[in-house]
């Protein structure tokens, strides 16, 4: 799975908000351009980024096969027309450049996901959104990473209880509703745990945050985005 | 560490509260994302994702149930393996064809968060079956309409087409959300209000 891993490479070191305005930048920039020649020129600057975050493509395009069969569909359903001449190559390689520049912007994503750690992230956001918006979603999104396999292995606990009990032989709209009601109840019992936690260690909307520096590494990349930004413009 | 000397300004209680559901009901849209069913109507397999859209507007609210949906999104895009398949990242949300209904996730939440509730959170068990399946029914057209326009834009698409790709084999399946959401909301099996 395509997750944190820690590192020392020349991705690992940029300031997560450089990283983050890297990626919009892109895909502004790939949006302006999805020309062969724009994306070319693109198909270049992501594998550069791939290599400052040693990330192997192939393993990042596994990370990210559930949305390659509809990316390979497009063009074709684009294409197709009912009656002659059944099918339009112009619009079928528009529909496909438009489908490779996905491709390139999850893979720059990829680079952002492999390289910062959640706990950068939140400081990311926390030092961006200001004022308590910016406090809820970053305490959130720490919350969202420690729950998260917490209650993936809940509702594989229910699926694999239910089975045992041949419960998986139920109408699917039975099926649905035991597990969504088990995973309801398991998640609501743990907020309130949490709450009472939070409360406890005197949850405050200002806490001090942990430092972030922009360091002259971040330079060039933002030097970068610039340009990306402008050349979506003009 | 950074230093602050302003002085400390606690999260009032019931926002505690809240804030702590909203967290776990977007850590759990994250792991409905794993949880599929295959579908007797149509090849395409049901998540549970829509369920927890449809259940944050009427177990958290008007307020409270887009912000577990943005939550979710933010999530996303900074990394936790959240969207379907496990996939994460800005790019997502960004570029990524699906991203209409992503993005449509705290509209639809608010919308049926709305139906249900009107101005106040009220206890959302009082709500009759009609309001309740109407409220859903907006919000998968909602969910529907923003999707489709994403696939427009993202890959040119025509609308027939688009609906094709995107809405034909998974509309049917959205009837068993809403008569799933109808059956958990009737029911006392929740434990909390």
């Amino acid at each position: 799975m395509l997750t944190y891993t820690p590192g020392d490479s020349l991705a690992h070191r940029l300031d997560p908000r450089t990283k983050l305005l890297l990626q919009i930048t892109f895909v502004a920039a790939a949006v302006a351009h999805t020309t062969p020649r724009g994306l070319a020129i693109l198909t270049g600057l992501t594998a550069l980024f791939l290599a400052a975050g040693r990330v192997s493509p192939q393993s990042a395009l596994w990370e990210f096969r559930y949305a390659l069969p509809l990316l390979a569909a497009g063009p074709l359903v684009s294409g197709l027309t009912f009656g002659a001449p059944w099918f339009v190559v112009n619009e079928a390689v528009e529909t496909a450049l438009a489908s490779y520049r996905v491709v390139l912007a999850l893979l720059v994503s990829a680079v952002y996901v492999r390289t910062t750690s959640p706990r950068e992230s939140r400081t990311a956001i926390q030092r961006t959104v200001p004022g308590k918006p910016g406090q809820f979603l970053g305490m959130g999104v720490a919350l969202v990473f420690r729950f998260l396999p917490v209650l993936q292995s809940d509702l594989a606990r229910v699926r694999e209880a239910m089975a045992a009990r041949l419960g998986d032989e139920r109408p699917v709209i039975e099926r649905m509703q035991l597990v969504a009601t088990a995973g309801l109840n398991r998640a609501f019992r743990r907020a309130d745990t949490l709450a009472l936690a939070l409360q406890a260690r005197c949850l405050a909307w200002n806490p001090t945050l942990p430092e972030l520096r922009f360091s002259r590494l971040d330079a060039p990349a933002i030097v970068l985005s610039a340009v990306l930004a402008v050349s979506a413009v003009v | 560490m950074a230093t602050s000397n302003d002085s400390v300004e606690l999260v009032g209680d019931e926002a505690v509260v809240n804030l702590a559901r909203a967290v776990l009901f977007a850590a759990l849209m994250g792991a409905f994302a794993f949880v599929s069913f295959p579908n007797p109507l149509s090849p395409a397999p049901i998540t549970l994702q829509v369920l927890g859209v449809f259940l944050a507007g009427i177990m958290l609210g008007p307020v409270w149930g887009p912000a577990a949906m943005l939550l979710y999104l933010v999530a996303g895009a900074v990394g936790a393996p959240v969207f379907a398949g496990g996939a994460s990242g800005l790019g997502v949300l960004l570029a990524e064809p699906t991203l209409g209904y992503l993005w449509s996730y705290p509209v639809a939440a608010a919308a049926v968060g709305l139906g249900v509730h009107g101005g106040s959170l009220g206890d959302y068990r009082d709500t009759s079956v009609p309001v309740l399946v109407a409220a859903m029914v907006v919000g998968t057209v909602i969910i529907y309409a923003l999707g489709i326009a994403g696939l427009m834009a993202v890959l040119g698409l025509g609308f027939v087409e688009a609906f094709t790709a995107g809405a034909a084999v998974f509309l049917p399946a959205e009837a068993f959300k809403i008569a799933a959401a109808v059956g958990i909301v009737r029911s006392d099996a929740i434990a909390a209000t």
